[in-house]
């Protein structure tokens, strides 16, 4: 029996291995994928493609196995916590793989155009995403809840960014149409970059959960950001 | 949980030796009405000892003392001229192993009531029926009341025990893991039932089954060497401890 115990936990620490392995290959499609839009770079914006079937099947090979585990060994307090907490993370993981994968596709969309203006705003919101996703991974790495420490303040500064992006893009658009096309392209990116900040917050909640115990609201709601000009 | 639960027993202080060994050393414990209480713990921990403790059952055995108080309605069972018959008719006890009497399935149901004065025939039919139908036992045994409840399944003869402990009404009934000889089916059929006896009873389970534990109870003890370690709310124990004693007995990364 005491093997078996033994067995349970190795098996589980191999698949948060793995979860951070996941992760790391989630984080590196988002930033490429920003990188490849910045500098048209149509070869690394497929190279990203070729990663979409990758994440998926870490997906669901992660999650097979864990629901192996759980099936085999019904872990419970902590054991159980750390096994939710890598079906969740999985999920937002590979949510965050599609957005980059979302990104190349219009960095290929838009490959035979330049762009309005040099990207600013994107690559600085994307670099604040993605500082935000590392600290979440490293938090569940290292199961450090201080890593996560101002997560609400973070995800509240990338609102505004989206919100200051949707805002540039609307001026250039009304000054020259012919701009509708990419601008639309750009606020879509900022809303996908967005979304992968409020999934880092969700894998810190979690992971909050899995080294606590306690659940918490990191993103408490608030007013929403003025679209107005 | 969130309605608060009232006493319906109480544990207090309570030290038992068995000759010289200490088998459990100050306990104090609540057993809130109408809910599950379950006990877990380590081979040897005390569990079931406490367990008999409740029903004073360990008066029997030869070198046992006691101190402290277990207390029903505001009154120690353990004080002086305590009436034991009058306490085991108000807490019942369904062991681990089913024991059905060796007699009839009727009988076994009906011999309680009678030794505690009910004798007319019309009277004791209506307890055995409903008993029965209270154990969820009644569809399968209606038709052969006369039979002999040896002939019955593990299972059923487990259900038939806890129909015979429902027969003189007690408030409480004590299980000593009762499903540790029955298979998942008949567990699953045991763990339904005292999930319905609740609304009407209080029980207190002992469990080797964790899984069991969590699955059926309201509240959880978690003994350890003769002490209670944890006592909460089972989900609180089972998701988030807060002793590392239960945390490690429970992932199983004890010893």
């Amino acid at each position: 029996m005491e093997r078996m115990v033994e067995d349970f936990h190795n098996e589980l620490e191999k698949l948060k291995k793995r979860v951070v392995r996941m992760g790391n290959l989630a984080q590196d499609m988002l930033k490429k994928s920003v990188k490849a839009l910045k500098e048209k770079d149509t070869d690394l914006a497929k190279e990203i493609l070729n990663c979409k079937n990758e994440i998926a099947n870490m997906d669901e090979k992660i999650e097979q196995d864990a629901l192996k585990l759980l099936t085999l060994f019904q872990p419970m307090a902590k054991d159980m916590r750390e096994m939710a907490t890598v079906l969740k993370m999985i999920t937002y993981l590979a949510r965050i793989g599609r957005y980059g994968k979302d990104i190349a596709n219009i960095t290929l969309e838009l490959a035979d155009k330049p762009h309005v203006k040099e990207l600013v705003s994107i690559p600085y919101m994307a670099k604040e995403v993605d500082s935000m996703i590392n600290d979440a991974l490293t938090a569940f790495e290292n199961e450090d809840v201080e890593t996560i420490d101002g997560f609400t303040a973070r995800e509240k500064n990338v609102d505004e960014l989206r919100y200051s992006i949707f805002r540039e893009c609307l001026t250039y658009m009304m000054e020259d149409s012919k701009t509708i096309k990419r601008c639309a392209r750009y606020i879509m990116v900022a809303r996908y970059l967005e979304r992968c900040g409020d999934h880092a917050v969700k894998m810190a909640e979690k992971v909050f959960y899995m080294v606590t115990g306690e659940h918490i609201d990191l993103d408490p709601p608030g007013p929403t950001p003025d679209c107005e000009l | 949980m969130s309605e608060k639960a009232s006493l319906e027993m109480e544990v207090k202080d309570l030290d038992l030796w068995y000759d010289t060994k200490q088998a459990l050393k100050k306990v104090n414990m609540p057993v809130y009405k109408n809910k599950i209480t379950a006990i877990i713990g380590p081979s040897g921990c005390g569990k079931s000892t406490l367990l008999r403790c409740m029903n004073r059952m360990n008066d029997i055995i030869d070198k046992c003392r006691i101190e402290g108080e277990i207390r029903l309605d505001d009154k120690d069972v353990y004080q002086k001229n305590y009436d034991v018959v009058e306490l085991r008719k108000r807490v019942g006890m369904v062991f681990q192993k089913p024991n059905p009497f060796p007699k009839s399935i009727y009988e076994n149901i009906a011999y309680a009531p009678r030794i505690h004065g009910v004798k007319k025939k019309k009277k004791l039919d209506g307890i055995v029926q409903q008993c029965l139908k209270d154990a969820f036992i009644w569809g399968e045994v209606h038709d052969r009341m006369e039979s002999s409840a040896m002939g019955l399944s593990g299972g059923q003869q487990q259900r038939l025990c806890i129909a015979r402990a429902l027969s003189i009404e007690p408030d409480v009934i004590l299980m000593d893991e009762p499903c540790s000889a029955l298979d998942p089916i008949a567990t699953a059929k045991i763990e339904d039932l005292m999930r319905v006896l609740v609304k009407d009873y209080t029980v207190v389970i002992v469990t080797h089954n964790m899984q069991q534990a969590a699955r059926v109870s309201d509240y959880t003890a978690y003994m350890y060497l003769g002490e209670l370690i944890e006592f909460g709310e089972t989900e609180q124990i089972f998701e988030n401890p807060q002793e590392e004693l239960t945390e490690k007995y429970i992932t199983g990364r004890f010893g």
